[in-house]
């Protein structure tokens, strides 16, 4: 684990506070897959800097403003989210800090956020950038369940990101960490070096494999990145590993990630906490803001209310 | 649009085709992908020699608004084309549903394609339902025995010239070599309009005679009267049996407007009675109750009663008790409801409450949870309305009020019929007492608007008590207040006796006292109590919502009454936070529009009683032989669905000959409907058996005939509402992707094959006036679809107002090209614009694209804050707390007369009996429940939910698990008294046992275990086929888990069908008990990745 990673202040033993977060950080540990030493170890090296997206004005989005809806106090969370977002891209990409919060009291375990992604990114069978989690805690009658969605933390000092040999990964100034499939070789040292088990590699499998027939929804190309991905004939991102990236390819239309929007229970939050207006750094500012597995030092830039 | 503007369209006739060609199976043929338009960037977002693409779906061409429909919540969808392909589902913002308030109308279109709404996994998966590998495309005719799944592609012409002429049609099949079939034609012998409405006529007259010799003279006049058309009649002596033409029975599983639109019509054509919904396997207790709650007094007697029901307005409630309701699963609630309630809890501005025998994921929100013994939601109601009487915690302003004058003057739009006085004769009470029949009033001759049309009537005024004196009044009295005393028992001055109906309601309350109610349900009284307390606590802003928990067992009717009994004494009907009910904009022409579709030109008057006895008293019939009937009869309900199969397997009242199932699986559905199996499979008691599915779906797979029909994706409909959506809606489904079915010609027009043109193509064949190139009026062709539905679309954007001040706004220029370019991949068999537009005529087309635009018509959020504090739609009408009508009705299974008004009824078998035999050995009580990521028999082939549940399990309390030494995961086989081998008998040689995982959990009650609906199918894509002699193979994910439905009893009485609600209808889903059988090793196939937690 690396030296720098902030202590964590533990409450006085047997304070309510100090009983849930020790739960939550429990339910963390059950997203599976802890770093094994020798990756960790990794972790240490420089954060790599080999980013090779559009900087400074080359970085400035002027997207039109959704000109015939007026948002208000009382409009749908959705849209004043959107709305900031506009404000956000109208900034340099390293001006910009994107910050998820999940309201996990809001959160109702329908993993309509799971689907809206796998759907939006062409995930195939064993490919999930976002899960969520089930938790029962209790005996009966006295008995609750939680739900703990799971997206990729996009940590400020994320452990996959050095592991990369071919510097397929890193972490943009935006804040997201990003995957360039061209130059990933599927070594799965990353897939490893993840102590949330945000990444996993795409085998080429697909889920009408074995029916009659592969149906077309599974064969249009996959947008990630603002690119088309066509992973027939065994194309990228194939043999990859692959991630949650925020939707980058949406952020860059003005558009939210899809587990923000697709969300019932409006339990997700997505912004730039750059922006001290904006709905994202009220929220995490919050006592009741937690992240997940802080003590590892990654820094997660999901943050959970609990 | 030029068909060669039209994109390059994925043609599924192009492959060399397996089977035949009779699955979608490797269909669409591969598209180059091509260049991406005008990018020349390389790195907007990413560096590198791939080349950027621009987003498809930020654009509104690409962008088409429809409605869900892989559950019945009917979300607004925004489907997003790419290439051609759907690929994406997200919410339609334009609908209220799925954005929280909703776009407003005059939202630009290149906005909203911008804004996604949210809507739930299933919704998302839902295009995985219509590029499903196991759709049909070609018609296929049974080839082996019923169930056997083997077929042979036919060509649509001919299936519908063998379903009409009928024949030795299956004598290639073993066993039925010389069957003869009798055809659609012969029997729907009565064909003479004239006749038909003259015997009808007879036939309600038969039905008003009391006296049994002078009804016997009626008949024998009948027959002198129709002695031309007895031949047409199922049994002369019998002729309120009605026409042969009863014996062709059409019945559906979901079916909404629109397609009930056109079903309709075509029953009207072929003039039978026998047109049946599934409403009773759903919550039809819930449903009937509100019919019954909703009868109106008119004319001096009560009628117009709706078949709805009321749901908490979830946006504005401080306080909500949810009774067998989950909402975040299905219930018709995850998009719409869950945003409106999340942020109010975490807010802590909502608190909510959960009765449920499971913690389901909505309680996992709630401040309690109540966790009954199943059943018991009856008596759990009579704790609280003994708790909120004995305390005086009800809104009394509200229930004194006894018509709209007094409604008004209390600030109320709707009023109750609390303080009416019944007459109670032999200590039971039956009619309102009528004033003019006791002295304290003269009876009026009055002529009044009936919703049976207009009638002259002696109007003998009701009465109350206030004070002392007893007041006879006109419950429709607008102008003179009356309020009334809630609690009386007295006599009227010539001695009768009269009871108030809060007084019954008390009386039923005080059956028990508070803490023996409680007891009753398992549930503590102190937690109650403080339930009851909080719900009391918030005025109007409080309410309790039920859904299917309360109204699926055999007490069905009087549990929901008595909690809509509660709802009352709350006040809360018609405000915001209170119950709200159902309200939509009009689309059939008779709320306005130009074209009135509601009538049928050369319709035949059905008459008779109909296969499932519903709507007419049993006594009143010539089939009345004492009681018990031998089937139940149904004087309040309809739809009932477990009677149809049944029914006909006994032959009561009358054989069915030849039955059209539309998006049916009561097989799978049903409670028991491995009853339903045993009779499909024999073509003695169902001669011949015509679905339209999607796929060879659970019951489907027992047909003889199965017409390939549009996923809910390539079609339209008109979905309509949920009474907890406060505004006024009609979301519009319409065809978003190309046809997968293959094309036939019908009329000389080239169209899909689906259920409209299956019902078109028989309309042609049999000659009916209603339909073809003449089939509105002369000149007016009905000879596609699109004939009938953009003429409700041109209605619906007309809208109510004469005037046209109600209607839609109409696109501009742009819209109106942006209209054609979206629906650029849509081949000239579903979308021709040219033809749309000269249907729906040229002064309404650009109202018309307007709302297909967005997906459909939705009132404007501002309307709440205009009505608040009251609901902006209101119900505006009397609620019977005491219910005349059914009081004066007598249940068939034992000769009493109903119940009126809220009490708590044991749980009983057809003939009243309890089911302590049936329960006898069983140690576990079964309950169902929903997932978010299933929906009964059609989600199997959603691809992306399976990975969320590979398969379900059966849910224990491993206090319960102990006890039977299991250990989690567990192979276990459910049985029961009524199934003691615990196994669906598929087919001949093949029963599949209902067996599945255990898994243990502390969210359920112990004694109590619980299966998800959903899994566990057979057909369906999940086993072997075999079409035109090739095998396709079952997809062995879509046979995952277990179904235990044929565990649950079958009533002791009827012995074909399932316990049942004898007055509401609903099946009993929730009233078994069962035992589980350690299953041998090697019972199950290996776990398909994780178990997951429910």
């Amino acid at each position: 684990m690396s030296d720098s990673s902030p202590r964590v202040e533990e409450p006085p033993a047997g304070s309510p506070s100090v009983e849930n977060r020790r739960a939550f950080l429990k339910a963390a540990a059950l997203l599976g897959g802890a770093a094994t030493a020798g990756t960790a170890a990794l972790v240490d090296a420089k954060r790599t800097t080999i980013g090779n997206e559009p900087t400074g004005a080359a970085s400035v989005r002027d997207l039109p403003p959704l000109a015939s809806i007026s948002i208000e106090r009382r409009s749908d969370p959705l849209l004043c989210m959107q709305e900031a977002l506009r404000r956000a891209l109208a900034k340099p990409v390293e001006e910009r800090r994107w910050l998820m919060v999940i309201d996990t009291r809001k959160c109702v375990g329908c993993h309509a956020c799971t689907i809206a992604c796998v759907a939006e990114n062409r995930l195939p069978p064993g490919v999930v950038y976002r899960p969520v989690v089930t938790e029962e805690i209790g005996s009966f009658p006295n008995v609750a369940l939680r739900f703990t969605p799971r997206p990729c933390m996009h940590c400020d000092e994320p452990p996959c990101t050095p592991v990369c040999p071919v510097r397929a990964t890193w972490k943009r100034p935006d804040g997201i960490v990003v995957v360039d499939y061209y130059k990933c070789i599927g070594c799965g040292y990353c897939v490893t070096a993840c102590p949330y088990n945000a990444r996993t590699r795409d085998l080429g499998e697909h889920y009408t494999d074995g029916t009659p027939a592969l149906q077309p929804y599974e064969e249009r190309p996959s947008l990630e990145y603002g690119k088309l991905w066509d992973r027939r004939g065994h194309g990228s991102p194939v043999g990859n590993a692959r991630k949650c990236h925020f939707c980058l390819h949406r952020l860059e239309e003005g558009m939210l990630p899809e587990c923000v929007t697709s969300c019932i229970g409006r339990a997700t939050y997505f912004g730039d906490a750059a922006d001290p207006d904006n709905l994202v750094a009220e929220l995490a500012a919050r006592p009741n803001a937690r992240r997940l597995l802080e003590e590892k030092g990654t820094g997660p830039r999901v943050v959970y209310l609990v | 649009m030029t068909p060669r503007e039209q994109q390059d369209v994925p043609d599924p006739g192009r492959r060399a085709l397996l089977a035949n060609g009779a699955l979608l199976g490797t269909a669409f043929a591969a598209q180059a992908l091509g260049a991406a338009e005008g990018s020349p960037s390389r790195g907007r977002i990413l560096e590198s020699d791939r080349p950027d693409a621009p987003y498809p779906f930020g654009a509104a061409e690409n962008c088409l608004y429809t409605v869900c429909l892989n559950c019945n919540t009917g979300c607004g969808i925004k489907a997003k084309i790419q290439d051609g392909v759907l690929t994406k589902i997200d919410g339609n913002p334009h609908n209220p549903w799925t954005l929280f308030p909703h776009l407003p109308a005059s939202a630009a279109p290149g906005d909203a394609a911008r804004v996604d709404g949210s809507i739930c996994p299933k919704g998302q998966a839902g295009l995985q339902t219509a590029y499903d590998p196991y759709r049909l495309r070609k018609v296929l005719k049974r080839a082996g025995a019923r169930g056997e799944n083997k077929w042979t592609t036919i060509e649509f012409s001919t299936a519908l010239r063998e379903i009409v002429a009928g024949g030795r049609l299956f004598a290639g099949v073993p066993g039925e070599e010389t069957r003869e079939v009798e055809g659609l034609r012969s029997i729907l012998a009565l064909r003479d309009g004239k006749a038909a409405a003259a015997m009808a006529a007879d036939v309600e007259h038969l039905w008003k005679e009391k006296d049994a010799t002078k009804k016997q003279a009626l008949v024998e006049e009948f027959k002198q009267a129709h002695a031309a058309h007895l031949a047409a009649l199922i049994d002369p002596d019998h002729p309120d049996l009605g026409p042969r033409n009863n014996q062709f029975a059409i019945v559906w599983g979901r079916l909404k407007g629109g397609r009930g639109d056109f079903i309709k019509r075509f029953g009207a054509a072929c003039g039978t009675t026998n047109l049946h919904g599934h409403t009773t396997v759903c919550q039809g207790s819930l449903y009937f109750t509100g019919k019954a709650v909703s009868e109106q007094y008119e004319g001096g007697s009560f009628g117009g009663g709706q078949k709805f029901y009321w749901q908490a307005d979830t946006e504005n409630a401080r306080f909500i008790l949810f009774v067998g309701a989950n909402l975040f699963e299905a219930n018709y609630g995850p998009p719409n409801r869950a945003v409106r309630l999340t942020d109010s809890i975490a807010q802590g501005r909502t608190r909510i409450a959960v009765v449920d025998p499971r913690l389901s994921k909505l309680a996992s929100k709630a401040w309690k949870w109540l966790p009954i013994k199943p059943g018991e939601d009856g008596a759990l109601a009579m704790a609280f309305l003994r708790w909120m009487i004995d305390n005086e915690r009800y809104d009394r302003a509200f229930l004194e009020s006894a018509n709209p004058a007094a409604a008004k003057a209390a600030g109320e739009t709707t009023w109750s019929n609390a303080s009416w006085l019944v007459e109670i004769k032999d200590g039971e009470p039956g009619a309102f007492a009528r004033a003019a029949d006791h002295g304290l009033a003269e009876a009026q001759a009055r002529t009044a608007k009936t919703s049976k049309g207009e009638i002259t009537y002696d109007e003998k005024f009701l009465l109350v008590r206030r004070g002392d004196a007893f007041v006879a009044f006109d419950p429709n009295d607008a102008q003179a207040a009356v309020t009334g005393d809630l609690f009386v028992d007295a006599a009227l001055p010539d001695g009768a006796r009269v009871k108030s109906s809060l007084q019954l309601v008390r009386e039923a309350a005080c059956e028990k006292t508070f803490e023996d109610w409680c007891a009753q349900c398992g549930l503590d009284p102190v937690d109650v109590g403080d339930v009851a307390a909080e719900l009391a606590s918030h005025g109007k802003r409080a309410a309790v919502d039920l859904h299917r928990g309360v109204a699926q067992h055999t007490n069905g009717f009087y549990s929901v009454l008595a909690w809509y009994t509660v709802n009352a004494l709350l006040g809360n009907y018609d405000w915001q936070g209170g119950m709200s009910a159902l309200k939509t904009y009009g689309f059939d022409g008779t709320k306005g529009g130009p074209f009135d579709l509601s009538g049928t030109p050369g319709k035949l008057a059905a008459f008779g009683v109909s296969m499932i006895r519903h709507g007419v008293d049993y006594a009143a019939t010539t089939l009345f032989s004492g009681y018990p009937a031998r089937r139940n009869w149904y004087p309040l309900a309809s739809d009932v669905y477990e009677e149809i199969i049944p029914s006909l397997g006994d032959a009561y009242p009358y054989p069915i000959k030849a039955l059209l199932l539309y998006m049916g699986a009561p097989t799978y559905s049903l409670p028991a409907g491995h009853t339903n199996i045993e009779i499909l499979r024999n073509v003695a008691k169902l001669p011949l058996f015509i679905a339209s599915d999607i796929l060879i779906g659970p019951t489907s797979l027992y047909a003889d005939y199965i017409f390939p029909d549009l996923s809910y994706l390539e079609r339209w409909e008109f979905q309509g509402s949920h009474p907890s959506m406060n505004l006024k809606v009609e979301p519009v489904r319409q065809p978003v992707i190309a046809p997968i079915p293959e094309s036939c010609t019908v009329y000389g027009e080239e169209q899909p094959i689906s259920l409209e043109s299956l019902l078109l193509g028989l309309a042609e064949v049999l000659g009916y006036a209603a339909f073809g190139p003449d089939g509105f009026s002369p000149g007016a062709p009905l000879v596609k679809m699109d004939d009938f539905y953009l003429r409700c679309v041109a209605n619906l954007a007309a809208g109510a107002a004469p005037d046209g001040s109600a209607s839609a706004p109409a696109a501009d220029d742009a819209e109106l090209a942006l209209f054609s370019r979206a629906r650029r991949h849509l081949p000239r068999t579903v979308f021709d614009e040219q033809r749309w537009r000269r249907i729906a005529g040229e002064d309404l087309w650009p109202k018309v694209v307007h709302v297909l635009n967005r997906g459909g018509r939705f009132q404007d959020f501002s309307a709440m804050e205009k009505a608040a504090p009251r609901l902006p739609n209101p119900y505006g009408k009397l609620l019977c707390l005491y219910q005349e009508k059914t009081a004066k009705q007598r249940y068939s299974g034992t000769g009493k007369h109903y119940r009126g008004h809220a009490c708590c009824v044991p749980l009983a078998d057809y003939h009243g009996n309890p089911l302590d035999d049936l329960a006898r050995g069983a140690d576990l009580h079964l309950i169902t429940h929903k997932v978010i990521s299933a929906t009964k028999s059609r989600t199997i082939s959603n691809y992306w939910l399976r990975p969320l549940m590979p398969e379900n399990a059966i849910l224990i309390n491993p206090r319960d698990a102990r006890r039977l030494g299991l250990q989690d995961g567990d192979a276990v086989k459910v049985v029961s008294s009524s199934n003691p081998e615990g196994a669906w008998p598929i087919r001949e040689g093949h029963a599949r046992p209902m067996i599945g995982r255990v898994q243990f959990t502390e969210t359920i009650r112990p004694g109590v275990v619980s299966f998800a609906l959903g899994f566990g199918l057979w057909a369906t894509g999940a086993e072997d086929a075999v079409i035109d002699g090739e095998v396709v193979p079952g997809d062995p994910r879509r046979a995952s888990g277990v179904h235990a439905n044929a565990a649950m009893w079958v009533d002791p009485a009827l012995k074909n069908t399932c316990l049942l609600d004898p007055v509401g209808g609903s099946v009993s889903f929730y009233d078994t008990r069962i035992r589980l059988e350690r299953a041998p090793a090697g019972s199950l196939p290996p776990l398909r990745g994780r178990f997951m937690r429910e």
